[in-house]
């Protein structure tokens, strides 16, 4: 069933939408991650302009990830403060992020900083998680101690602050900076951030597992919302039907995948995330590399 | 379509024949409405003559171009030997978002290049003027790339005969084509000269969702960014209601 787009300008295959999302929903749900890291990847190879791609992505994310931070407010189990104050920071970075993509766009450089954005990135975390799973996997034979609570040198700086469901009285400048990179990385990527804001949390900052989830949510719902906003009215690039499309397959996927991410062993899940996000790195790289078919292409002139 | 064009043929027939017109000419329609259901469309042009037409007599071409809009060509260019990034860019100011030609015969064999120039009937003697890199591999790689599309037709097809006074052509309009005003030229050439030409005139509109949704996104991006929010944010918590598993 082929649907007109009316942002994107193009005629795509409904079903075709329905199924990504639900196909990147189930895959969101089994590892507790938004997706949008797979989704914008995936929207650009099907041939939806980059620009209309992250945008829409970005819209996407927030609402995959509204119902999740509802259910993680009624557990109490989000830090608002903690969350307020790396929103300050995601919004500033979105803002700033959005201008950046602004300019890329002007130059014609999108597809390029898109695709480097998601190697870079994807290849490092990607990296990292395989790398720390396996560790894992292996401690698990020979169990080692390890320490509660870590100091690092983050602990050191000015501006301290109490944020009492996470236990932690650290400057509010970490936090501030991670929800920066967080915003940027959101605003020309299309992601919600919360496949890096996780680890960052639990291994920069220290915050305990249990409030890391619902805390990184409240981040990336609204940083999305912010994304959604500039990108709307800077660029006018966000396709509300795209969005709805991949939503109807997205939250249907999310619910099987979450009921089937039960039963997988962390390090287990974890070591596969890592290996779809280094696939996902690595076709991307190829994309880069590989003498392209047509050394030209043509856009409209801004 | 064949009986399609046997009725065309009984209208046209049943129209008085007024003698001082060498060519009369219609579309099928003067609007296209795009809806969120859109995949393309096709119209016909069609039309009759006072002489006979064909090989030997007059013939006819005709001539399609869509709104005009600045578009950049850009060049691929290895960095570093590795990497391919966009590199040099040729902008053009006026480039037709669709344009189709087709004649009884093609037109470089009916008209004096000059003559066909003038009149634009062909992809290279579309007036395209750029700036930024002056080599012409970029004019051409614009023409492949507008061909490929499905936006740049030539000759696709011949304007067909019906009973040496009628004639017609099909105008396949692809699920990309821009929205605005279309001008249709059909042009009756007599010994290397165009005798005759009529211009004719057509609309593509997006109606219904598509354009509540485009028109709303352009005049208040602030409202419909608003919108946006929320209605993802209500899908996805909807969603999550009625696909609750646990």
């Amino acid at each position: 069933m082929q649907v007109y787009l009316p942002i994107a300008e193009m005629s795509v295959d409904a079903l075709l939408l329905v199924g990504i999302g639900f196909g990147v929903g189930w895959l969101s749900g089994l590892f507790g991650v938004g997706g949008g890291f797979l989704l914008t990847p995936l929207l650009i190879l099907i041939g939806i302009p980059a620009p209309v791609a992250v945008a829409s992505g970005a819209n996407q994310t927030l609402g995959a990830s509204v119902s999740g931070l509802i259910a993680q407010w009624r557990r109490g189990t989000v830090d608002a403060r903690m969350g307020t104050v790396l929103l300050v920071g995601g919004l500033t970075g979105s803002l700033l992020g959005v201008q950046l993509f602004a300019l890329l766009r002007r130059v014609g450089q999108v597809d390029l900083a898109v695709s480097l954005f998601y190697v870079v990135v994807l290849g490092t975390v990607g990296g990292l998680m395989v790398m720390e799973s396996v560790r894992a996997i292996l401690r698990r034979r020979n169990a080692m101690k390890r320490k509660l609570h870590e100091h690092f040198w983050v602990h050191g700086l000015p501006l301290k602050m109490r944020f009492r469901k996470s236990r932690l009285y650290i400057s509010v400048i970490p936090p501030f900076a991670i929800g920066v990179g967080i915003g940027v990385l959101s605003a020309v990527m299309g992601v919600g951030g919360g496949f890096m804001l996780v680890p960052a949390m639990i291994y920069l900052l220290g915050i305990p597992t249990s409030v890391v989830i619902g805390t990184s949510l409240f981040q990336v719902v609204f940083v999305a919302a912010n994304v959604t906003l500039l990108q709307a009215i800077q660029l006018g690039t966000v396709d509300l039907l795209l969005t709805l499309l991949l939503l109807l397959g997205g939250v249907a996927g999310a619910q099987f995948g979450a009921s089937m991410g039960g039963k997988l062993r962390g390090e287990e899940t974890r070591a596969l995330l890592g290996m779809l996000v280094l696939g996902v790195a690595l076709s991307l790289l190829w994309g880069l590399l590989r003498p392209p078919e047509n050394l030209f292409s043509s856009g409209p002139a801004l | 379509m064949r009986a399609g064009s046997l009725l065309l043929l009984l209208v046209l027939l049943a129209l008085p024949a007024r003698a001082q017109d060498a060519l009369v000419a219609a579309l099928s329609q003067d609007a296209v409405e795009v809806t969120t259901g859109f995949t393309g469309a096709q119209l016909m042009v069609f039309g009759s003559t006072e002489a006979p037409i064909g090989p030997g007599g007059d013939e006819v071409v005709v001539v399609v171009h869509g709104p005009n809009r600045p578009t950049v060509v850009r060049r691929k260019v290895p960095v570093l030997g590795v990497l391919w990034v966009n590199g040099p860019s040729a902008r053009f100011a006026d480039v037709p978002g669709f344009y189709f030609v087709a004649g009884t015969r093609p037109a470089w064999q009916l008209l004096p290049e000059v003559e066909r120039h003038r009149y634009g009937l062909g992809l290279d003697a579309l007036p395209l003027v750029s700036t930024g890199a002056r080599s012409p591999a970029f004019r051409a790689a614009l023409l492949e790339l507008e061909v490929l599309s499905g936006l740049w037709v030539e000759d696709s097809q011949p304007v067909e005969i019906a009973g040496s006074r009628l004639f017609h052509v099909r105008l396949p309009l692809p699920a990309g084509v821009p929205t605005g005003d279309y001008r249709v030229e059909v042009l009756l050439v007599r010994s290397r000269q165009v005798v005759a030409r009529q211009e004719l005139a057509f609309r593509v509109d997006r109606v219904g969702t598509a354009d509540r949704i485009a028109s709303v996104a352009e005049d208040q991006p602030l409202v419909y960014g608003i919108a946006c929010i929320l209605l993802a944010a209500f899908a996805g918590w909807f969603g999550s209601v009625v696909f609750r598993r646990s």
